[in-house]
């Protein structure tokens, strides 16, 4: 206690130099907690957008179908798996989809597109795309209804009310067509789907493709997109108990559906510690540097108290002691006003619509709002005071090697 | 009671590869409760042996015996041990911890000693009062004279009743009548605690005061007696 006291008080014998040092940590700190709440907000805002809008946590197809998409690569007794998920508690919802590739014409244009048949209501548990219509309304439960993006309108000339026309492969291999009448314009603000995905009703799927009620796809949504592979064993361990082959299945996370991505958000989290290390290495110079200045001016004083007896051991920490003070002061005040600017930034969101196209490439919406969690708390409150008590460890080593004859007389 | 012995003492320093002896073939006993001065001009070594008998620095040959103990076979953590636990130093600038009250300047030895807060604090302020110097207790060393920061490092290098206590010039910075107060108090300290006394000084109101003068002159003990 006595070896902090003086520890303490040794920080305030150069008010000014030890002020900057902190005033550099409190930068170091404030930046790395700021830095990693938007790093975090932006990752779970793009999981959650990609999931949202389209792909979901979980999905259930027939095995094969994701690599394919073959049209009769429809899911083998699909009742007994919706029952089976009907049956799980912790499931948010389930959607039906049929899916297929074909082309989209308009008096204008023609487009590529995924055709995704829907079931509007379950739909809705799933994805908010029906959150995301700009212009007209979501799908009801009529008929040669469709929605499409604003990309797509854009490029077939369509508005609201317009004819489409449909055409794609059926089940058979026959070429199918069916007209729609556009009713909602949605921007998911990814832009890999907004060019690609149009939705119409499940029951106009099915008969354009010859389907019967078979259908493509289900896709399973909880609300902590975390627990997507546990929700993926839960269904595996429920298709066992039910004596349903698994193999004749596929059923993948959102992790497996999108393993860019997932390595991208990995990526960005190695990025993190990548600043970490700069702003560590930045602070640690700065309290090396003054440690050894501390050292230098205090080589006299050091003589004496080796004279009057103090371990080695002891003024090592003393003077560890000293850059970890300075280190816990920093990094209280760095992360106080770490919080300050945060908390108006996670309740506005940082405004990054002058980057829309490009945040729209990789899933994000225009508005990130910066997230704390325990380990930018943890990562914030212990990396900074570990680098100065590091930084410490250099110069505390250069004092107790000091001949105590010498010190003591040093001037 | 010998105390302390020192055997063919020799130090050298070598500068710019040049060895300088600084101390040459010294031969010494110390009994407990001796008030010696080791006298002689500047640069004749007195404090180079200052620090050997106070383990600070290291002969280049010969012994010094402490309680009839080697020292050259004890390491720097037992040689610290040693100083804590039985060497008290008094320094001629007072060389006390600008950050720390009087009070915790004297308490710092018997902090090192593993003392509690309250026993050390009962402790040293005992000191202080003997000393006449209990009103100190709570300033810092720079707002008190020079006088009475001395009178703070006599308390500082006696609070843990050590059997030596070794004394750097301690007058050298302070005028004549604070130099006599402090050696009457150093005077008072032997006398009643049986500390022995062992002062580096060229001072003549020290000398004077000494009941064994050391005459040192190029490293070289040229006259042991006492008065």
């Amino acid at each position: 206690m006595f070896i902090a006291k003086l520890a303490w008080r040794n920080i305030w014998r150069n008010k000014r130099r030890s002020l900057i040092v902190i005033l550099s940590i409190v930068v170091g700190v404030s930046a790395s907690l700021l830095n990693d709440s938007y790093g975090v907000g932006i990752m779970n805002q793009m999981v959650d957008n990609l999931i949202k809008s389209h792909d979901s946590n979980v999905q259930i197809h027939k095995s094969g179908f994701r690599d394919n998409k073959k049209v009769n690569d429809v899911i083998p007794n699909s009742n007994r798996i919706k029952s089976i998920l009907g049956k799980l508690n912790d499931i948010k919802g389930y959607s039906e989809r049929v899916i297929c590739f074909g082309l989209i014409s308009s008096a204008a244009n023609s487009s590529g597109v995924s055709i995704v048949g829907i079931k509007p209501e379950l739909e809705k548990n799933v994805t908010d795309i029906y959150k995301k219509i700009i212009a007209g309304r979501y799908l009801s439960n009529g008929r040669n209804e469709i929605v499409i993006s604003k990309k797509v309108a854009e490029k077939l000339e369509v508005e609201i009310g317009d004819k489409l026309v449909a055409v794609a492969s059926d089940v058979n291999g026959n070429v199918s067509s069916q007209m729609f009448r556009v009713i909602g314009i949605y921007r998911s603000g990814i832009s890999e789907y907004d060019n690609i995905n149009i939705y119409i009703p499940l029951a106009d799927a099915q008969e354009m493709l010859n389907l019967g009620d078979n259908i493509h796809e289900i896709a399973v949504s909880i609300e902590d997109y975390r627990k997507s592979s546990e929700l993926k064993d839960k269904i595996l361990t429920e298709f066992n108990k039910n004596d349903i082959v698994k193999d004749i299945y596929e059923v993948k996370t959102f992790q497996e559906i999108m393993p860019m991505m997932i390595a991208f958000l990995d990526v960005y989290h190695q990025m993190s510690y990548v600043i970490y290390l700069i702003i560590g290495i930045a602070v640690l110079f700065g309290v090396v540097n003054t440690m050894l200045m501390t050292v230098m001016e205090r080589i006299n004083e050091f003589g004496v108290i080796m004279s009057i007896g103090i371990r080695r051991g002891k003024l090592l920490r003393m003077i560890m002691y000293e850059s970890l003070f300075m280190g816990l002061l920093g990094t209280i005040i760095g992360f106080i006003v770490g919080l300050l600017i945060y908390y108006p930034m996670s309740v506005n969101g940082v405004d990054m619509s002058q980057f829309s196209e490009s945040m729209a490439s990789f899933g994000l919406p225009n508005q990130i709002y910066p997230e704390l969690n325990m380990n930018v708390v943890i990562n914030t409150l212990l990396i900074i005071p570990l680098v100065t008590v590091i930084a410490g460890i250099f110069p505390a080593i250069k004092a107790t090697r000091l001949q105590p004859s010498e010190a003591v007389r040093f001037v | 009671m010998e105390i302390l012995r020192v055997e063919n003492l020799t130090k050298e320093y070598s500068s710019n590869g040049v060895s300088v002896r600084a101390l040459f073939d010294i031969n010494l006993k110390f009994e407990q409760g001796e008030f010696t001065v080791i006298a002689g001009p500047s640069g004749s070594g007195k404090t180079t042996l200052l620090n050997i008998i106070g383990t600070l620095d290291k002969p280049s040959f010969g012994k010094v015996y402490f309680l009839g103990e080697e020292l050259s076979k004890k390491s720097k953590s037992e040689l610290s041990d040693l100083r804590l636990n039985k060497i008290g130093f008094i320094f001629q600038a007072y060389n006390l911890i600008p950050v720390l009250t009087n009070l915790e300047n004297i308490e710092f030895p018997l902090m090192l000693l593993g003392m509690s807060a309250k026993d050390r604090k009962e402790r040293a302020m005992r000191i202080m009062e003997e000393l006449n110097i209990a009103e100190l207790a709570n300033k810092r060393p720079n707002s008190v004279s020079g006088g009475q920061q001395q009178r703070v490092a006599v308390a500082r290098a006696i609070v843990h009743s050590p059997i030596l206590v070794l004394a750097d010039e301690p007058t050298a910075n302070l005028d004549s009548k604070s130099a006599s107060s402090l050696l009457d108090l150093m005077e008072k300290m032997n006398a009643e605690k049986n500390i022995t006394f062992i002062f580096s000084s060229h001072d003549n109101n020290v000398i004077d005061r000494a009941k064994r003068l050391i005459l040192l002159r190029d490293g070289i003990v040229i006259q042991d007696e006492n008065k």
